[in-house]
């Protein structure tokens, strides 16, 4: 039998397929020069879904709207030629940023908004405590030099006394933004910037611990309402159609938008090496591929781990000569498949267990072992099937115990059989851990989208994630094979 | 040794309906008997061994080995199949152990032999079955005849008190029959208390020291080999030991297939043990087919061969024909020096040519 044996060969020629395509992207740039709102017609708008400018140009049918999950992906969209202008709010993209990225501001919106932070609605303690806090700081400055030393660079104004109150709960606030200088993800995996800082200090003036955590906007809102986090930043204008799902905050700033185009006239951009730099070295960066790692490795590892003693359950029902107990036991697996499992991690986080408490990273191995019991079960349902009845009939006959029968002669017959699809079936469900980030979990696909939306270079944290999924894949094909093929 | 006492088995279908191929079985075997157990297919031949093991636990009734019922639910089955080995059909060797390993795997594990110890019996096991020299190999580069052959050395390594055949060479190629038959020839000199389900009626009236005639779910008759065979008591049984096995060919036009007819008498002549005439039985349809009645078509061929009196038959039918096609009747003569004898006759349906071999 033929097996793939991945080799460096093997490695690189992948790498340098990725690099041949990413080379041939780069498309042709906007040749009018725009000068406000009334010069977007005819073009193709990229903007975070949901947000502002989603709705206010959703209804315009000479706008074709190119709908991101994160300003990052906008700004790869305009630079591709996916999308002519990316319009967002205007203190997003740091100036070091712009000229690094090849971008320019076309023109600033019209109109201005005030920006807030959202709680969950009917949490009255928090938003009046919040507002206080905000009325303090504007009253005694420190909010104006605060937002002044985030834009300016001013000195920072003096940190808070700590809280009036005993010890509470933590805040645990969710930011959908993650870019300098509003809010990122800085140097130790500190979060940093200016709507971060603000929640620090609110966080030490009223007496709490702060944690925060990354996710898109939609997912956060969510999270908000089901009690999984306490407040939102996302730069968020404060809207009617919003102040129906969430409470907002007195405003702390006034935003406007920006229209983000490339820039003809900036260089283009930085060889391999000093990308990777970027990427893997500065901020310490490497270590958020790192910790990534071990939460995809871990959350692998007990998914497998608990969902093959599951499977052995699903197995153990689906061989039953109780109809009705194979019967519930094809139902699960109709279940299991029939929902997408980003689905079903979706609704295990914020509905099943909204309020039990546990952190995501146990509910991602509970939804994948789920998945996993199935898939294995009925691997080893069909492995043992595969063995002739004939066999266990000599062991009886012999004078084996039906137990030892299974064990001594069924069971090794199946692994044989069976392994090649467990070991599969394994790779896969590594792959799929992938989307634990929709709800807050920093995994190894996560740890790249932050890179990513630091950077805003799509392809070299994509090139190093790629790698990293390819090696534990081979690592974990042959830690199985080495397990379960010894004799 | 064992007593059965009113046995019955009832297998209910999944659409509901049920069928008993044991209705009422009853019979005492002694140590030391060799016993076959003959019958139409479907008559509880099989179920009858597995019952016996309890691999196939019986409906009611009760099976009593040394003076203990069985069926009775506290009887330990391991420690009754220790006392008797089964030979299935399909051989059922453990595919992921060499033939060695077969051999010694249950002998080391239930009867707590040492390696070296199982290791020098099975290889003499092995060379008394002639399988010594694969004992390193794995089954399924085995024939059927070798396979089965194992099998018998597999369950004799663990002393068994009886040994229980279940159509032994059912599923092997006619060629390997006679390889596993003296094999168990061998077990019955030696004394052996065995039971064998078997469609080999000529072996079983030389090996058996009793025959079961099954029909109808029950021990229709029960008696030496001489009795059932030459003096049956009762029709079925007389109908059944002297039927007689055909093989046919209807010829329409010179475009038959003379090849797979000649495969289909070889193999007719081993499966029915009379290897001998295979070489003749070609010969004479060839010559009849392409030479003497190489115009006579339709034509009917019948190969025919009556097991207990060993009387084999070659029919040519012209259909149709009321007189010889080979007037003069020189034609066949040189025919007729190698055989027992040819008979012309007009039948209802034509004109027949019956040799006989």
């Amino acid at each position: 039998m033929y097996k793939f044996k991945p080799t460096l060969l093997h490695l690189l020629a992948g790498v340098a397929i990725v690099l041949g395509s990413a080379a041939c992207s780069q498309k042709a740039a906007l040749t009018v020069e725009l000068k406000s709102e009334e010069d977007l017609s005819g073009l193709t708008l990229s903007t975070s879904a949901g947000n502002y400018y989603d709705t206010k140009y959703s209804g315009r049918e000479d706008i074709r709207l190119f709908r991101v999950n994160t300003e990052a992906d906008g700004i790869q969209a305009v630079r591709q030629g996916l999308a002519d202008v990316h319009v967002t709010d205007e203190v997003v993209f740091s100036k070091s940023a712009r000229e690094r990225l090849g971008i320019k501001m076309a023109f600033r919106g019209e109109e201005s908004f005030d920006v807030a932070f959202a709680v969950r609605k009917g949490n009255q303690a928090l938003l009046e405590e919040m507002n206080r806090f905000i009325e303090a700081s504007k009253a005694d400055g420190s909010l104006d030099s605060l937002i002044s030393h985030w834009l300016n660079g001013t000195p920072a104004p003096a940190m808070p006394s700590t809280g009036e109150a005993s010890p509470q709960e933590p805040l645990r606030g969710i930011t959908a933004i993650n870019m300098e200088p509003i809010c990122f993800l800085g140097e130790g995996g500190e979060w940093r910037g200016m709507d971060a800082d603000l929640l620090r200090r609110f966080a030490i003036w009223s007496g709490r611990s702060f944690e925060m955590s990354f996710m898109d906007l939609g997912s956060g809102i969510i999270a908000l309402n089901t009690g999984q986090c306490d407040v939102v930043n996302a730069c968020l204008y404060i809207t009617e159609e919003r102040q129906k799902s969430v409470d907002f905050t007195i405003p702390y700033y006034l935003c406007r938008g920006g229209y983000f185009v490339l820039d003809k006239g900036a260089s283009s951009g930085m060889g391999l090496w000093d990308r990777l730099k970027m990427n893997f070295v500065t901020e310490g960066r490497w270590k958020l591929i790192v910790n990534g790692l071990l939460e995809t490795l871990k959350i692998t590892l007990f998914s497998i781990l608990l969902g093959t003693l599951l499977g052995m359950g699903v197995c153990a029902m689906l061989r039953s000569r109780r109809r009705w107990v194979s019967k519930a036991a094809n139902l699960y697996g109709a279940f299991i498949q029939g929902i997408p499992t980003l689905v079903l991690l979706l609704i295990m986080f914020y509905v099943v267990f909204a309020n039990a408490g546990m952190g995501g990273s146990l509910v991602a191995i509970i939804t994948f072992a789920l998945c996993f019991a199935w898939s294995s079960g009925s691997i080893f349902d069909s492995a043992i099937s595969s063995v002739p009845v004939g066999q266990t009939e000599a062991g009886l006959s012999l004078g084996f115990t039906p137990l030892r029968t299974f064990t001594g002669i069924v069971f090794p017959q199946a692994l044989t059989k069976g392994l090649p699809l467990f070991t599969g079936e394994c790779v896969a469900l590594l792959k799929s851990t992938s989307i634990v980030g929709y709800i807050a979990i920093m995994d190894l696909t996560r740890a790249s989208d932050l890179i990513r939306s630091r950077t805003f270079d799509a392809f070299v944290p994509l090139l190093i994630v790629t790698v990293a999924y390819f090696v534990l894949a081979w690592l974990l094909r042959l830690l199985l094979n080495l397990l379960l093929l010894k004799k | 040794m064992i007593s059965i006492r009113h046995l019955s088995k009832t297998f209910t279908n999944p659409d509901g309906g049920t069928i008993s191929p044991l209705k009422d079985v009853n019979c005492d075997i002694e140590k030391g008997e060799v016993i076959s157990i003959i019958g139409p297919s479907g008559t509880g031949k099989s179920t009858l061994l597995r019952a016996i093991n309890m691999l196939e636990p019986p409906t009611a009734g009760q099976i009593i080995v040394d003076g203990k019922d069985v069926t009775a639910g506290q009887y330990p089955l391991d420690k009754l199949r220790m006392k008797m080995g089964m030979v299935f059909q399909s051989f059922n060797l453990f595919e992921h152990k060499t033939v060695l390993e077969n051999v010694i795997y249950a002998p080391m594990e239930l009867l707590k032999r040492s390696r070296k110890e199982a290791e020098e019996e099975a290889l003499e096991l092995l060379g008394k079955v002639g399988m010594a020299q694969k004992a390193d190999v794995y089954p399924s580069s085995l024939s059927g005849g070798q396979k089965q052959r194992v099998a018998i050395a597999r369950s004799l390594a663990m002393h068994p008190e009886v040994i229980l055949f279940d159509e032994p060479t059912s599923a092997l190629d006619p060629t390997m029959v006679g390889e596993v038959l003296s094999v168990i020839r061998r077990l019955a000199k030696e004394g052996m208390t065995m039971l064998i389900v078997t469609h080999e009626m000529r072996f079983a009236r030389d090996v058996s020291t009793r025959i079961f005639f099954m029909n109808e779910g029950i021990i229709y008759e029960d008696g030496t080999p001489e009795q059932i065979f030459e003096h049956p008591a009762r029709s079925a049984t007389k109908a059944f030991v002297n039927r007689i096995q055909k093989l046919v060919y209807e010829i329409d036009s010179n475009a038959f297939d003379f090849l797979q007819i000649h495969t289909g008498i070889n193999r007719f002549c081993f499966k029915y043990n009379f290897p001998e005439k295979s070489a003749l039985a070609y010969d004479i349809v060839k010559e009849m087919l392409f030479e003497h009645l190489k115009d006579l078509r339709p034509l009917t061929l019948r190969f025919t061969h009556a097991e207990l009196s060993g009387v084999t038959a070659l029919d040519f039918m012209a259909e149709g024909l009321t007189e010889s096609p080979l007037p003069g009747g020189s034609a066949l003569d040189g025919i007729r020096a190698k055989v027992k004898g040819i008979v012309e006759e007009p039948t209802s349906r034509g004109f027949r040519i019956k040799v006989l071999l």
